[in-house]
């Protein structure tokens, strides 16, 4: 029975071609769109997260209690070093790095302009966060006197490699000291904080260059895949301030949080209006058949055995406008993944606000299985309203009808 | 045929209300996004100019892109005396900038200070009303400086205290001084407050051999809409080719383009919904005109030619639109100019997002009246083209085929 119920069923869907597929394609059409929408979007946030966790603080990062408020050399980590070590030991944790900060100003033959020195280990930071990919120009080199700088900074300075710069700060003994470097390369990390306003030197320079030690750090950045180690680091090292990514970069949670109530909201309303479509094709397909559907129940065909063949048309509506926006949506995700959205006509602003100038999407499984539910959710309701038409039907009233 | 699509809205009653509650909702969605994108990006751009960017700015050609002291202004009077000759500029001012170490006892601070002229930045720029603390700087207030809040804060600095300064003067020799904190402030805009600082130029000119000299004039026009027309005005009375008189569209060209960015971020979402919209007022169409073959089959058999049936088409979407948009529009229009009034307001919000410009927790609304009317063409062309298809639906059947269709 069931069968023949499914044969009909499937035949029925294709007795008004022109309707079927229109819905066929709206479902195609919205489906792919969406999809690429919110790849693209996740895309985005996922990147700068990505990009903002390997160039700053990591996972996890420590500092002297006071130095985030204070900014002060004085507030730096005295064994930074051994901590390091007993963290690099660590189950779970994959890289840590030290970082000596210094704010000073920054200054060409012609132009000066706000900057932080980063002390860095280059060797180092290529293990942490793969440092070498943000190289944008210029080569990854930091010997004595080199110098690497956020590609904001350069613009501002109007600096190209091999420009030579000079850093003023305050050393560890409070006097004024000057620093003169070559620019060896150019980066764009996309975190906002590095490519406005810093130049990374390598950190044993920086040390002599501020008078601290190489026991000393301002920042130790972990990476690491342990979810809690950030409680067993707390409660290990409570002399130090200790924070989490999205603790220290709340802007990134937010806009994690803005990016998941914006799909939400963009997939509610959609499948909402696919609905709606879905809804009007079956309702009037029950309508133009509600000649054919009292002759069924005249000859003693059972209402539920109706249900189920009206419940099949609906869902192959459904799967086959799924099936379509799927394929559709998957290609366009890849295009989007694999090239991106080029938006180099507007790299100055987006750079400045910490995007690349193209843009790569994302492909979650996730997209995929909630529409599927969504498409299939929104076939069964579609039809509940028909199936009430159909139950309330007296046979011989429908049979007699004019059409 | 006006008649007959009136007739024919009214008896199918499902197709009309569906349509037409969907027209509301698409045209609701459009006007009131595009007049929140529009007003979020006003808001912002008002902010950054009425901080401290003027509507037009005249740099020695160089200045921007090189920089230095080779490229500025050496006779700035002569050009504002021409200036003083153009209606549309309300307000004019020479400023001269530099970067300089400041330091105290025990700590130091890279900054930008500027020379400024008091009295006219009352009128140029917001500097006077972000006063957090002490006073503003007049004509005669010699080493006073008047210091962004953050700035101080991180010098550990208060009112009264001093600083030193050490900088490059106008001739490129070393520039060293003593200032007096008279006064900071807080504009909101996180980087400006924390690295800006202001002197009175007649006392910067002595300590910076910078009379008569600037690094830029800054323009604030009656109406920033006259930009473009007063800046052709300017170009033509400066008569100068090592000057560059640049608008707000170029001077914040970052800006410009990260609206322009979120434009078309904001025009991709939006697009969906209207997408999906237009693709259900279709379906409905299609199953509407579907139902009524043999009525159109009959139509066309007593005389009525095929323009006539699609502008009885025309009129029924003409119709079904016009009354969604006659309710939504007033509606819409009433939401954006009160939002434009009252903007919403999300606490937090500028502190959150400080690195990206943002200095307001408000969220204004746009209440203009072209917008809204490019917005309901829009919604009109969508809604005619999803007639389209139907149209050609109807017209695939001969006149006899759709009398008998079942």
């Amino acid at each position: 029975m069931y069968r023949l119920i499914l044969k009909m069923a499937y035949k029925n869907m294709f007795l008004r071609v022109h309707r079927t597929l229109l819905v066929i394609t709206m479902i195609a059409v919205s489906m792919s769109m969406m999809l690429g929408i919110q790849g693209l979007y996740d895309g985005m946030a996922e990147n700068m997260i990505e990009k903002n966790k390997r160039s700053g603080s990591g996972d996890i990062a420590l500092f002297a209690k006071e130095y985030r408020v204070q900014k002060e050399l004085k507030y730096r980590v005295k064994n930074a070093s051994s901590i390091k070590e007993e963290i690099e030991n660590i189950k779970g944790v994959e890289a840590a790095v030290l970082r000596l900060k210094a704010e000073g100003l920054l200054s060409t033959a012609r132009k000066s302009s706000f900057a932080f020195m980063q002390g860095m280990d280059l060797e180092g930071e290529n293990r942490f966060g793969r440092f070498e990919e943000f190289l944008k120009e210029g080569e990854m080199r930091l010997e004595k006197g080199d110098a690497i700088i956020g590609l904001e900074l350069a613009k501002t300075l109007k600096l190209q490699i091999g420009s030579k710069v000079v850093f003023s700060t305050q050393d560890i003994r409070g006097e004024i000291n000057s620093i003169a470097l070559k620019i060896r390369g150019i980066v764009q990390t996309t975190n906002i904080e590095l490519d406005n306003s810093a130049i990374f030197v390598d950190i044993g320079e920086m040390h002599r260059f501020l008078g601290t030690n190489e026991e000393e750090a301002t920042q130790i950045a972990i990476i690491c895949k342990d979810e809690k180690l950030i409680e067993k680091l707390v409660i290990k090292y409570p002399e130090l301030e200790i924070k989490s990514f999205l603790e220290l970069k709340p802007t990134m949670k937010m806009m994690q949080d803005v990016m998941l109530i914006f799909n939400s909201i963009t997939f509610f309303i959609v499948m909402s209006v696919v609905f709606v479509g879905i809804f009007g094709v079956m309702y009037v397909s029950v309508l133009d058949r509600i000649r054919e559907f009292g002759i069924m129940i005249s000859v003693g065909m059972r209402y539920k055995y109706i249900r189920v063949q009206i419940f099949f048309e609906a869902l192959f509506v459904g799967i086959i406008g799924y099936l379509s926006g799927a394929v559709l949506g998957a290609i366009i995700l890849l295009y989007i993944k694999n090239h991106g959205v080029d938006l180099s006509s507007f790299s100055d602003a987006l750079e400045m606000w910490g995007y690349e100038a193209v843009i790569h999407g994302t492909i979650k499984i996730s997209y995929f299985t909630t529409t599927f539910a969504a498409i299939i959710a929104a076939s069964f309701f579609s039809i509940l309203i028909p199936l009430r038409k159909i139950k309330k039907l007296n046979p011989i009233e429908v049979i007699k009808a004019d059409k | 045929m006006f008649k007959l699509a009136l007739k024919n809205t009214l008896f199918y009653k499902g197709r009309s209300i569906t349509t037409a509650i969907l027209t509301f909702v698409s045209t609701m969605l459009f006007i009131l996004f595009i007049s929140m994108q529009d007003g979020s990006h006003n808001s912002m751009l008002e902010n950054s100019l009425k901080i401290y960017t003027g509507a037009i700015e005249i740099y020695a050609k160089g200045y921007r892109d090189i920089g230095g002291n080779d490229y500025l202004i050496e006779d700035a009077k002569a050009i504002t005396d021409k200036l003083s000759k153009i209606d549309a500029i309300e307000a004019y001012s020479a400023r001269y900038e530099t970067y300089g170490l400041l330091s105290n006892k025990e700590y130091s601070a890279a900054s930008m200070v500027a020379g400024v002229e008091p009295s006219k930045e009352r009128v140029l720029s917001s500097l006077e009303s972000a006063l957090r603390e002490g006073k503003f700087l007049d004509e005669d207030s010699k080493n006073c400086i008047y210091m962004g809040a953050e700035l101080a804060s991180k010098l550990k600095l208060r009112i009264g205290g001093e600083v030193a300064f050490v900088g490059g003067a106008s001739e490129g020799s070393f520039a060293a001084d003593i200032f007096r904190v008279c006064g900071t402030f807080k504009t909101g805009s996180f980087e400006f407050d924390s690295s800006a600082s202001f002197l009175a130029r007649s006392y910067f000119d002595e300590l910076m051999y910078a009379k008569n000299k600037a690094s830029y004039i800054t323009i604030k026009l009656k109406n920033l809409s006259d930009a473009d027309a007063v800046n052709s005005q300017i170009v033509k009375i400066l008569d100068d080719e090592k000057l560059e008189s640049l608008t707000w569209k170029t001077l914040m060209k970052s800006m410009v383009e990260a609206m322009e960015v979120d434009n078309i971020f904001g025009y991709i979402s939006l697009s969906l919904f209207l997408v999906v919209i237009f693709f259900v007022i279709m379906i409905y169409g299609f199953i509407n005109i579907s139902s009524r073959i043999k009525e159109f089959g009959v139509l066309r058999s007593i005389g009525l030619s095929k323009r006539n049936i699609f502008l009885l088409l025309f009129y029924e979407i003409f119709i079904l639109s016009t009354l969604a948009l006659i309710v939504v529009t007033p509606l819409s229009a009433y939401i954006c100019y009160y939002y434009s009034i009252n903007p919403i307001v999300i606490e937090g919000i500028a502190d959150m997002y400080k690195d990206y410009g943002i200095v307001s927790d408000e969220i204004p609304f746009d209440f203009n009246p072209f917008t809204i009317v490019w917005n309901i063409v829009v919604i009109y062309i969508l809604n005619f083209i999803s007639i389209l298809y139907p149209y050609i639906y109807i017209n695939s059947f001969k006149p006899i085929e759709a009398i008998r269709h079942v």
